[in-house]
């Protein structure tokens, strides 16, 4: 019969013991302690599991390859390689060169430790297939020579790390630090934490746990007489419009172009829809199909770039679609689920933000004097702040962030912020962006060069609205049944906004953001 | 913690070697070690048990 007897397998075991003995859990207590290398918390839990993984052989070079001994090596390998790619997570998608801590062979220590882990599940799993059943004995085993080596080194590498761990850590109920400092035999420089991190609540997801905004509904009160900006003027509806085509789902912007008069609409249903100047014609239909590529959520924001048709998500993403006349059918059926024909898809692709990083998005502008795409961040119960950001429309890539300030004239209410605002509509002209907050239905005036709220008008009436567009010298903001309120584009020039600047102003965008996870 | 717990396996360790009649005993501490280095990852990860990457 081929494979292995139990006795190689012991063999084979006792040197594996040997190697992540002496490899990876030896030369990290070697640095610890001669060169004053210090795991951090998550880093002494998978050197345990390292630790234990080995412990396991040590079982089955006493007692043979009993399932439990085999399955804790399994249970071990899988539980350190969630663990490896948990600390990972923390680190992996920063930028270049901005690791943590010590390296080795351009890999940091938690990625090792992943491919440790891994290793050491491939070995064991090349063993049972190779192990010969028939040659399984029974009872206590004698060590043997190599066993007995194996078993030394164990036990003095496991000393010298419960030394390390002492100096480093403390005895119970101390215990690692997140962010360690270097081992030192002067008890004077030892530093024992009991973690803090011990309080807070147990959550799955931490500061990811960001709830998804509905870009067609704001659970919010529309009264702007409660909003955090205290008397503000309004703004009357001058005449209501609709868009009289039916529409696929819920409108949830509108876009108008000023070279042809023709608007963009989305939908939560993926509708993209090219309108005629009187919004009662559909001059192109698509749906996109949001599945097999970048993740494409509810559409949240239209924007015209010229001929090309921007479509913005909630999770930041974007679509770039034209009308083509040219449009291969055959070729775009992998792009829409619907098309009345002569529309290509050009690209979709992500908006990469810094300050807007973990924050959905409600709106799109383009701002055609700075040639740059804006959006205005959602605020959430773990990101409390507006962040306005800006990408070059040539390729995307952000160009700005700011959290806008509040300009002279403007106050807000005791312990209020402009966060409390929820912005789902956005068009930019002579340098001002208008947005459109369906939280306590207001429109903020933002100078994007001074970076500031330069005016904010109440807008009652209006239910649900999730864009706006301009059209001359109005604003037109419509809601998610279709309805548009058309509105008196308040004419702030940017020189008065300049003077805001210099004024006092105030960082009133943020609020204190609930604890963090850690 | 990692101290007392590197005290367990050590332990272990030396039962293995010396006294591997106590293969029960010892097979149950290297079970409450596993559990110790689990929970002290979990205490140091509570506020976002998995990874903050999009899953």
């Amino acid at each position: 019969m081929t494979g292995i007897s139990e006795a190689r397998l012991r063999t084979v075991l006792a040197w594996a013991v040997v190697l992540l003995t002496a490899g990876p859990v030896g030369v990290a207590v070697v640095l610890g302690i001669a060169f004053g290398e210090s795991p951090c918390i998550l880093c002494w839990a998978q050197r345990v599991s390292m630790v234990l993984m080995a412990l396991a052989g040590l079982f089955v070079l006493r007692y043979g390859p009993r399932p439990r001994y085999l399955g804790t090596v399994v249970l071990l390998g899988a539980w350190g390689s969630f663990m490896a790619i948990r600390h990972s997570a923390l680190h992996l998608a920063r930028d270049v060169g901005q690791g943590f801590a010590a390296s080795f062979f351009g890999a940091h220590t938690y990625v090792w430790s992943w491919v440790i882990h891994f290793v050491v599940l491939v070995t064991l799993a090349v063993l049972l297939i190779l192990l010969r059943e028939d040659s399984v004995e029974r009872g206590t085993r004698e060590l043997g020579r190599t066993g007995r080596f194996a078993l030394g080194l164990f036990m003095v590498v496991v000393g010298a790390n419960a030394v390390q761990a002492f100096v480093s850590t403390g005895p119970p109920p101390f215990m690692g630090q997140g962010d360690p400092i270097r081992f030192s035999w002067n008890p004077r420089n030892w530093v024992w934490m009991f973690r803090g991190e011990l309080r807070g609540a147990v959550t799955l997801r931490g500061a990811w746990d960001i709830p998804k905004p509905d870009p067609a509904h704001v659970e919010a009160d529309a009264d702007p007489a409660n909003g955090p900006l205290a008397d503000l003027s309004s703004l009357a509806v001058q005449a209501w419009e609709r868009v009289s085509v039916p529409l696929d789902g819920r409108l949830t912007d509108l876009a108008r172009d000023p070279a042809t008069g023709r608007f963009l609409a989305v939908t939560d249903r993926h509708g993209v829809y090219v309108l005629d100047a009187s919004l009662s014609k559909v001059e192109h239909r698509v749906r996109l199909d949001p599945m097999f590529s970048v993740d494409i959520q509810a559409p949240s924001g239209a924007a015209f770039l010229g001929d090309t048709l921007v479509v913005g998500t909630i999770n930041k993403s974007y679509l770039l679609i034209r009308p083509d006349p040219a449009a291969d059918e055959g070729f775009e059926w992998r792009h829409f689920l619907e098309t009345s024909g002569g529309m290509s898809e050009l690209r979709r692709s992500r908006f990469a933000t810094v300050r807007a990083r973990l924050m959905y998005v409600s709106s799109l502008a383009h701002d055609r004097a700075a040639h740059e795409m804006v959006t205005v961040s959602v605020p959430s119960p773990r990101q409390r702040r507006m962040v306005v950001s800006t990408f070059d429309a040539g390729d995307f890539v952000l160009a700005s962030e700011f959290l806008p300030r509040l300009g002279p004239g403007l106050a807000l209410g005791e312990k209020r912020t402009l966060a409390e605002y929820v912005v789902t509509g956005a068009v930019v002209e002579d340098g001002l962006l208008y947005a459109m907050s369906a939280a306590y239905s207001t429109l903020l005036v933002l100078d994007l060069a001074a970076k500031t709220v330069v005016e904010a008008y109440a807008v009652p009436s209006l239910d649900q609205p999730v864009g706006i567009a301009s059209r001359d010298g109005e604003l037109l903001i419509a809601q998610a049944d279709g309805r548009i309120a058309v509105v008196t584009r308040p004419g702030t020039a940017p020189a008065a906004a300049g003077e805001a600047e210099g004024a006092a102003v105030a960082d009133t965008a943020s609020a204190p953001a609930a604890s963090p996870g850690a | 913690m990692e101290f007392l717990n590197f005290l367990i396996i050590l332990f272990v360790a030396w039962l293995i070697w010396r006294r591997p009649e106590k293969e029960r005993l010892a097979f149950r501490l290297m079970v409450a070690s596993c559990v110790l280095m689990a929970l002290m990852f979990l205490i140091a990860t509570h506020g976002s048990l998995l990874p903050g990457l999009n899953l």
